[in-house]
């Protein structure tokens, strides 16, 4: 391979010269090149290895989608090197071929071992003897993957952006019909982006006579407005959501019309070692001769089935590349116009012949070709052996369709065209050029105009509206250049060599028939069975060549056989392009600071980070317990729930009363599900009369206030309901010295006879106005102190100054769940599932079904009581461990020993005031009686604990009024 | 409001933005104002200006007083200035103060330095603490917007005095277009010091920086405006 003369509108720019290395030899390029192109026109033909069989591979589509050049540079792996710019210094190495891409020994299994890796080997081979597979996995792990990733993270790690775009318009795909597209419903007022997975817009016809053309139309584009995300490639279509992959930043692209005008694809043909270095797609061959200026080989010859395929060996002709012949597949191919012209260069044309079997051992040395009959073998006697360098196949074209059915299109089998064109399109997507059937240039940019129009006057933009039924008849009207169909593999009368359906998975077509043969004789499932058309180029270049070989098997046509499901990602993208910033939402108090400088172990609790400990759990539970303690509980949900009646909601939604609580008093209560089952719990405290403060769990709040809201609107109360929790810092001071450094920082009596267990007061800390409520969760002399979020701090800091002389001790989550359990105060969620009611989860008091309203869960429970008996036939209870064990949360409670299972432990701690094992449990009813025994069976062993009804300290509640 | 409602406010006390730690953390400088500790440079006023006029900027606006109105959908809709809902847009009083509606049983007033007044049956509640507020402002406002936000801010469906309640860096929020290329964005408090992590390392990666409050005020101002528009 060479660089030819200066090209027409070549992309390179001769007056740069720069250099980067392959391999560490370096490799002389100009600016514009891409890192294949320079490869190539310094005379390398092999750019890769093979995924599976290590074959030598070299360049096969040109324009950066197919595998076969998938190289390293530095740390990213699977770069493909021809759709990449090369850049000064760069240092780029070959992937998947050890020790090197010239002699790769892992090429010897692939060679010697075809029994063994016959389709779907990693199913038969590696099964028996079974204890050999972790020996096997070893040893295909290593082997198998492309590339290498860093090893540490650190260097895995690079920013990739999200960037949300709205539009009026997105066209994908920026050939000439998206830009004629783009063109359109811009000046028809539209806005419009446009994304074309190529560096420049202007598609194929950059590499034809058409080029300055493009480039014009792309120039008007910006003129008009149009964002074009050049190097942005469409990865999927998401109901109308379309993610746009361009260099580091991932364009969550959302348009209210859609135009694709994403192309076709040149399809290969298949024939014995069709994967030769040397053997291209004549469109591929063709763009390297035109924007890069090099010969992708001394002499050529093209095989198509087409017309394509001829106007490609007639620019490689013009280019300067030798054509030694053209095969043409159709019988009519010498009466093309574009066959007598290259009749008129000498080329000679050969009708009704197509490509047999590729010759050369490390690249393609020459080609047999030959008439072949339905069946793809050579006919006796027509078979001629051509030397060349190049074997350019032009093999009909797929659409490039995935985005539209993604969308919801269905594609059907035009025997004229020899494509599966997208039939009846959705709502709001439009397509335009090849994709839609429009190959010709004129065709593609009417087309092109056309949709943009269409799209822009759908969203009543009328500006470029007119003759468009016009232009739309002569669209439909415009006839379709026919080609002929390729038998599924051609042939000659020699065996061996290989014949590929899918290079970038190594199948052939001897493992596509196989799975027919084996039963998966639909596309879909010998597309799972032998992986064709899952490879990095998500079947671009093995799609029709698959259909043609099932439905050859099948004795089926190529419609009834139709495509696989088209799914995202259309376009390899890095796993960190989709991940996006490494931020997570997170809920923290207003004191988190706080939190963090004491030390604390910070540990998600929901949505929220809280402090887990300070390091010393059992310390800051002795702490509570003796001194007293301090806890940032501004998790809590809190809602206000105001109007005259406010209190009649709340009496609908808990089972017992809120309206009857008087102003500065608080209640308990649970909220239950229509079923009567336990949701949340909380406290309520009246405010003044119009007005009830709520307190939630901390992860229930959001569905609390949902369920608040959703009953509010549908009783039509005079209420409403305002959810709090990010406005309200609060904290626990509790332990026998809560009082008294409560009194050193209130302007409040807080003796007991004046603020009493179950009191809400108002009181100015340190300035600040909080409201204060009496209660005990963690079963001391508590106080509840709530004030506005942005005083949380301040607050934080006048307790901890005020108390710290006394010994105030912060304690985290830990330390309160040991404080909580020895009170056997229930953790809605810990304590209780979905099948937990009041009557089974100790809470039978809170019942009250003789008070005049209906509540949510009333129906149900007095149901329940009908059927089972309040409790169901389970009880939660508490439980001692004599033995001192602490059971798992979960382990699982039997009816006795070595009994079957009956029950579970909900909660278990060790209480460092008590000294012993405690925990909670649900048990069968039976068992559920004050000093019964009960079995729990956890991690393989057994034993006993004893029940007790009552909590295991201050039962009385003594210690929490006191 | 009541006093029962007394806690929910700010008062002596200093009051700290959600945002602080990140505000710190960022060199702010501070100053109290109506009782908040309010950052009011980051840099030299040279460089915040160019931040606002060639690239992006934000500033902390939690302290900015901000009121819920709650009541029938019918006194509300006879709430001067507010607007209808459905508009999608915010209307501002003689005072500067931002009226938007959220639901039609539901309002936010924002920037009004006393609670709105309210006929009988609608409840005015002080949400300033509940809300974080940042003030975005540049002609790379919209860009930094589209890195955490899937609001359509373009000009001409968001223009000026558009209010757009939905999504912003993942959770629950609403932004006001203030101005061309100005907009004050409110979120859940407890989430201030992520969303400010969010909005800091997408700013910066476009050439951005945070600014005081001022700085922004200052742009405000060179655009002459302040004259009461109603929706």
């Amino acid at each position: 391979m060479r660089r030819l003369p200066p090209q027409p509108g070549e992309r390179i720019d001769r007056s740069a010269p720069l250099t980067f290395t392959f391999d560490g030899a370096p490799v002389p390029a100009f600016a514009g090149d891409t890192i294949a192109s320079a490869l190539l026109a310094s005379g390398r033909s092999v750019l890769s290895r093979s995924f599976k069989y290590h074959r030598p591979r070299g360049e096969l589509c040109g324009c950066g989608q197919c595998a076969n050049s998938l190289v390293q540079i530095g740390d990213r792996p699977s770069v493909r090197a021809c759709g990449t710019p090369v850049q000064d210094g760069m240092a780029v190495e070959h992937q998947n071929a050890w020790p090197s891409l010239e002699r790769d020994v892992l090429a010897l299994p692939g060679r010697v071992g075809g029994p063994f890796m016959q389709v779907g080997f990693y199913y038969k081979t590696f099964i028996k003897p079974r204890r050999m597979w972790p020996v096997y996995e070893r040893v295909l792990r290593r082997a198998a993957g492309l590339g290498k990733l860093p090893r540490r993270q650190d260097e895995r790690e690079w920013r990739t952006e999200y960037r949300r775009r709205h539009c009026d318009v997105l066209v994908i795909g920026g050939g000439i019909a998206g830009l004629s597209a783009a063109l359109a419903a811009a000046r028809a007022g539209a806005d419009v982006v446009l994304a074309d997975d190529d560096v420049e817009p202007g598609g194929f016809e950059l590499a034809t006579a058409n080029r300055e053309r493009v480039r014009e139309l792309a120039a008007q584009c910006r003129d008009a407005g149009v964002e074009i995300l050049a190097g942005g490639s469409a990865l999927g279509y998401f109901d109308g959501l379309v993610p746009v992959w361009q260099g580091d930043t991932l364009h969550q692209v959302r348009a209210r019309r859609h135009v694709a005008a994403t192309g076709s694809i040149e399809q290969p043909l298949v024939f014995p070692d069709n994967d030769l270095p040397g053997v291209m797609l004549a469109a591929g061959a063709r763009r390297l001769a035109a924007l890069y200026a090099v010969a992708p080989g001394e002499s050529a010859v093209v095989a198509t089935v087409g017309d394509a395929g001829l106007e490609s060996a007639l620019a490689l002709h013009e280019a300067g590349v030798r054509v030694a012949a053209v095969a043409d597949l159709r019988a009519d191919a010498a009466q093309r116009p574009v066959a007598a012209r290259l009749a008129e260069h000498g080329v000679r044309v050969l009708a009704e012949t197509t490509v047999v079997r590729a010759l050369g051992r490390r690249g393609v040395e020459g080609a047999v070709l030959a008439r072949v009959g339905a069946d793809g073998v050579a006919r006796a006697g027509s078979a001629e052996e051509i030397a060349c360098d190049l074997l350019a196949l032009s093999g009909g074209a797929v659409p490039a369709s995935s985005l539209l059915l993604q969308a919801g299109a269905r594609a059907r089998y035009d025997a004229v065209s020899g494509r599966f064109l997208p039939g009846e399109l959705p709502e709001g997507v439009h397509a335009a050029g090849a994709v839609a059937g429009c190959d010709d240039a004129e065709q593609a940019a009417l087309s092109g105009a056309v949709a943009g129009a269409e799209a822009a006057l759908a969203l009543g933009f009328d500006g470029q509206a007119r003759d468009l039924a016009e232009q739309r008849a002569r669209l439909e009207a415009w006839p379709l250049a026919p080609v002929a169909e390729p038998p599924a593999c051609a042939r000659d009368e020699r065996s061996g060599g290989k014949a590929f359906v899918d290079l970038d998975e190594d199948v052939t077509v001897k493992d596509v028939e196989q799975a027919v043969a084996e039963g998966y004789d639909s596309i879909e499932l010998s597309k799972r069975y032998t992986t064709v058309t899952m490879g990095p180029s998500q079947g671009r270049f093995s799609q029709l060549p698959a259909v043609r070989v099932v439905a050859a098997k099948t004795g089926l046509s190529l419609d009834a056989v139709g495509l696989t499901t088209a799914r995202p990602p259309w376009s390899t993208v890095p796993m960190g392009a989709l991940a996006g910033r490494p931020f997570e939402a997170a809920k923290r108090s207003a004191i988190h600071a706080r939190h963090r400088a004491a030390g604390a172990t910070i540990r998600w609790a929901g949505d929220w980070r809280r402090a887990y400990d300070y390091g010393q759990p059992e310390r800051e539970a002795l702490a509570v317990q003796e001194t007293a303690g301090l806890i940032d509980v501004s998790t809590l949900g809190k809602l206000l729930v105001r109007g005259p009646q406010a209190g009649e909601l709340l009496d609908r939604l808990y089972p017992n009363v809120m309206s009857s609580i008087a102003p500065g008093r608080i209640r308990y209560g649970v909220l239950l599900s229509d079923a009567g089952r336990i949701t949340d719990d909380g406290t309520v405290c009246r405010l003044d009369d119009e007005s009830f403060y709520v307190t939630t769990t901390s992860s229930g709040a959001a569905a609390v206030e949902q369920w608040f809201t959703w009953w509010l609107a549908d009783w039509a109360l005079d209420a409403h309901v305002t959810d709090l929790t990010q406005g309200v810092a609060a904290v626990n001071l509790a332990g026998p010295q809560a009082r008294e450094i409560l009194a050193r920082v209130a302007d409040l009596d807080v003796s007991n006879e004046a603020f009493r267990y179950l009191d809400a007061k108002h009181a100015r800390i340190a300035g600040i106005d909080c409201l204060l409520l009496r209660i005990g969760f963690v079963g001391e002399v508590g106080y509840e102190i709530h004030c506005a979020s942005a005083h949380g701090q301040a607050l934080w800091d006048a307790l901890m100054d005020a108390g710290a002389p006394l010994g105030l001790t912060p304690f985290g989550l830990e330390p309160q769940r040991v404080l909580r359990l020895q009170k056997q105060h229930i953790l809605v969620g810990q304590d209780t599932d979905s099948e937990s009611t009041p009557w089974n989860a100790a809470l039978p008091w809170i019942v009250k079904l003789d008070k005049p309203q209906q509540f949510i869960g009333r129906w149900a429970l007095e149901h329940l009581r009908e059927r089972t008996g309040e409790e169901g036939g389970v009880a939660l209870v508490g439980f001692r461990v004599p033995s001192g064990q602490v059971p798992t949360e979960g382990a699982v409670v039997l009816d006795g020993p070595g009994g079957r299972p009956a029950g579970q432990v909900t909660s278990a701690r060790r209480s460092p005031k008590l000294g012993e094992s405690i925990g909670m449990a649900t048990v069968p009813s039976a068992l559920a009686g004050e000093d019964a025994r009960i079995h729990i069976s956890d991690a393989g062993a057994t034993f006993e604990a004893v029940v007790t009804t009552k909590p295991f300290y201050d039962p009385e509640g003594l210690v929490l009024r006191s | 409001m009541s006093d029962a409602l007394a806690f929910l406010s700010t008062g002596d006390a200093p009051a700290l933005s959600p945002l602080a730690t990140g505000t710190a953390a960022a060199g702010a400088q501070f100053e109290t104002r109506e009782g908040w500790e309010v950052p009011v440079r980051f840099a030299e006023p040279a460089a915040e200006r160019h931040a606002c006029e060639q690239a992006v900027a934000w500033a902390d606006a939690s302290h900015l007083r901000k009121w819920e109105i709650q009541g029938p959908a019918a006194a509300l809709d006879a709430l001067y200035p507010l607007p209808r809902l459905g508009d999608g847009l915010a209307a501002r009083d003689g005072d500067g103060a931002w009226w938007c509606r959220a639901t039609p049983t539901r309002a936010l007033v924002l920037g009004a330095s006393a609670a709105p007044a309210a006929p009988a049956g609608v409840h005015v509640l002080d949400v300033t603490a509940q809300l974080g507020a940042l003030r975005i402002a540049g002609p790379l406002a919209r860009e930094l917007f589209a890195r955490f936000c899937a609001l359509d801010l373009r000009p001409h469906v968001a223009p000026p005095q558009a209010f757009r309640p939905g999504s912003v860096a993942r959770t629950p929020g609403s932004v006001i277009c203030e101005a061309p290329d100005r907009y004050l964005m409110l979120f859940g408090a407890a989430y201030g010091a992520y969303v400010w992590e969010v909005v800091h390392d997408a700013g910066t990666h476009l050439g951005g920086r945070p600014v005081g409050v001022d700085a922004i005020e200052a742009l405000a101002a060179a655009a002459q405006e302040g004259e009461p528009t109603h929706a």
